[in-house]
């Protein structure tokens, strides 16, 4: 089966700061695959390039074996990114939100009402999805932006901390529809995070990075098995050296 | 009751002073404006009160008598007038000749009779024509000063032995329509067109910056560039809502503009109705072709430059302070077509002004008064090969990480782009 991501070298240099040093990875396809580590480890320095926002400095990183340099337009039509702590247009409201976000994607009129509608059930925010997004609590906004990032089915979905600042409710909910998405139509997921529930729940397979460098991958209980921790928040400081 | 208003006030000025964009908004830019603005005025003056040292004036002398030639004397032995001898049959080759002299201000028609009523004790006639160059500060002050050495020489001879009767050569045709009176309705067009381009050209940039800043304010850009759309398309979607609702507050304006020429014109009464349609200093079809497409390719400059200059900012406060900025050169033209002419400023001042994009737009507001289509339409010319620059390397910014990397870090009074850094 082909590689949904294959990242490869990766080194991405910002002035003097080396922020990925060869970095790489694979996620099979219909795979959920987290990326784990510290603050200014490099999990959203490698997002930000699987989601042709950002070049490597040197290395590759390819999506579906489209090249994320080369050949970024061809990898835009495969992805949904959701940034961490993305906005949406506060005067629009969530319906004409997820419209705007559709008409990028859908072949017609048809396609684009049963992505609406899709996105309606994801984010389970019923009628107010007619008001103004500016009227949403911060947890209403976000499961309105993952919505929009699966609406679609994407190929790739990368998702950067898809439950940041969220409360125990909403965070439940999130993980829910992603876990489910990727069972139900097989989207393969990149995604980052801080929690360690989070990452044991949702995620196949998960790379420890710290400084720009993979420490460990594996699954969450092999990593456990490897690094003989009880679970992944203790594995987690034991690598970055805090334990 | 005020106990800690100390700690305060401690925190607010080190808090305020230390902000960057205060400290250059607040008191190093007035402190370089102000200067600025009044070496621009000053030089106006300056150069006014040059051009009005000499005063070149054509006599036609229709009469030939003894009074016309005492007269023709009288004016030549001022010091800082220039009397050219007109030699012409008939007023409208008198004012072609007089054109030929482009220092040539006014022209004195002596009808035939002059010398023959004065010896009589009849009251004479004389007629004035000053040339409308629709130029600002100058215009109509060698009228004033020709009008008051006739006034002289009328008390010398006898009280209202002859009267003045004050004409206007407007675009090369002698109107009899006083100086005084042309200038009042002109002048408020003169400084209320430029005005209005320069809010216009502001409000635009504004718009366009507060447009990109948001988006990486409210954290929305990252997620627009990465959907399957071609950057320059997004680049270009945002100019043209920006243009959208410029030209919507163009349109206020110029509403708003067309109800204050309305009470002024009003305010006039009867004897100031001049009819400027009939003198060919209403805007034509031309005009206003050329000071819609000056304004339009200023406009998209304009867009282009605020869109590139908000990329390097991080939220709308920043956007905004850095735009108001480049409000300087803007304010600079400005100034320049309500109270000087350009073509009399001093070189280095002259290439500063033509080097301007938005000259250009004042210029072409102008043109319906001054005739001057030739600067107006080159200047479009101009604008657009820099709109096309501009928004060359706003689509390369787009293209690019630069958009979401790049910043602007102001240190010490010096602006200087700072290497991005990972969030990761």
């Amino acid at each position: 089966m082909e590689d949904a991501v294959e990242a490869k070298d990766i080194v991405k240099q910002f002035g003097e700061i080396r922020a990925l040093d060869r970095l790489s990875f694979q996620v099979k396809e219909r795979e959920i695959y987290g990326l784990i580590g510290p603050n200014g480890a490099g999990k959203t320095t490698t997002i930000r390039i699987a989601a042709t926002l950002i070049l490597p400095t040197s290395g590759s990183l390819k999506v579906f074996g489209h090249d994320a340099v080369e050949e970024a337009a061809e990898v835009r039509k495969l992805i949904t990114y959701l940034p961490e702590e993305a906005g949406a247009y506060k005067n629009l409201s969530g319906y004409e939100y997820l419209r705007f976000m559709g008409k990028f994607r859908a072949e017609n009129h048809f396609e684009l009402e049963k992505m609406v509608k899709d996105a309606a059930e994801i984010s389970g925010l019923g009628d107010r999805l007619k008001d103004k997004v500016k009227t949403y609590s911060k947890g209403m906004r976000r499961r309105l932006l993952v919505a929009r990032a699966l609406m679609t089915k994407p190929r790739l979905a990368i998702l950067d901390e898809p439950t940041s600042g969220l409360d125990v409710i909403h965070s439940f909910h999130v993980r829910g529809v992603i876990k489910r998405f990727v069972e139900q139509y097989g989207v393969t997921v990149l995604l980052s995070s801080h929690n360690m529930l989070e990452v044991e729940y949702l995620c196949d397979r998960v790379a420890l990075i710290n400084r720009g460098r993979m420490v460990a991958e594996g699954t969450p209980e092999d990593l456990k098995r490897r690094l003989n921790v009880a679970n992944l928040e203790e594995g987690f400081a034991k690598v970055v050296g805090f334990a | 009751m005020l106990k800690g208003i100390r700690n305060v006030v401690s925190k607010e000025l080190k808090e305020l002073l230390r902000d960057p964009k205060i400290l250059i908004g607040m008191i190093i830019l007035p402190l370089v404006m102000f200067p600025l603005l009044g070496m621009v005025i000053g030089t106006s003056i300056e150069s006014t009160e040059q051009s009005l040292q000499t005063i070149t004036v054509g006599i036609a002398d229709f009469d030939r008598g003894e009074w016309s030639k005492n007269l023709t004397r009288y004016l030549s032995s001022i010091g800082n007038v220039v009397v050219i001898n007109i030699t012409a049959t008939n007023l409208n080759e008198a004012v072609a000749q007089l054109q030929t002299n482009p220092k040539a201000t006014d022209l004195i028609v002596i009808p035939e009779g002059f010398s023959a009523n004065i010896s009589s004790h009849k009251q004479a006639t004389i007629e004035t024509y000053s040339v409308y160059s629709g130029k600002g500060l100058t215009e109509g002050a060698t009228s004033s000063i020709i009008s008051q050495l006739l006034a002289q020489y009328n008390r010398y001879l006898a009280p209202n032995l002859f009267k003045t009767e004050a004409g206007s050569i407007v675009k090369g045709q002698p109107r009899k329509i006083d100086p005084r009176a042309l200038l009042q309705v002109t002048s408020s067009q003169v400084f209320v067109l430029p005005v209005t381009v320069s809010i216009l050209l502001m409000f635009t940039m504004q718009i366009a910056a507060t447009s990109v800043a948001s988006e990486k304010e409210e954290k929305t850009l990252e997620t627009l560039l990465s959907l399957p759309i071609d950057r320059f398309t997004i680049l270009l979607g945002k100019m043209t809502g920006s243009i959208v609702v410029a030209a919507v507050s163009a349109v206020a304006y110029m509403i708003g503009f067309n109800y204050y020429m309305t009470s002024i014109t009003a305010g006039f009464g009867g004897q100031l109705s001049v009819d400027l349609e009939a003198l060919g200093l209403a805007p034509s079809l031309l005009s206003y072709v050329l000071l819609g497409a000056s304004l339009f390719v200023a406009i998209l400059s304009a867009l282009a430059l605020a869109v590139i200059l908000s990329a390097f900012t991080e939220d709308v406060r920043s956007a905004q302070s850095y735009i108001s900025y480049l409000y300087i050169i803007i304010m600079f033209p400005m100034l320049l077509a309500m109270f000087s002419d350009i073509n009399t400023l001093p070189l280095a001042l002259k290439i500063v002004a033509y080097a301007i994009p938005y000259t250009y737009p004042m210029l072409a507001a102008k043109a319906a008064f001054t005739g001057e289509y030739l600067v107006a339409t080159l200047g479009i010319l101009y604008v657009a090969l820099f709109t096309v620059i501009l928004l060359y390397v706003a689509a390369r910014l787009f293209a690019t990480e630069k958009i979401l990397t790049a910043k602007l870090r102001i240190r010490g009074f010096g602006l200087r782009r700072r290497e991005p850094t990972s969030e990761a």
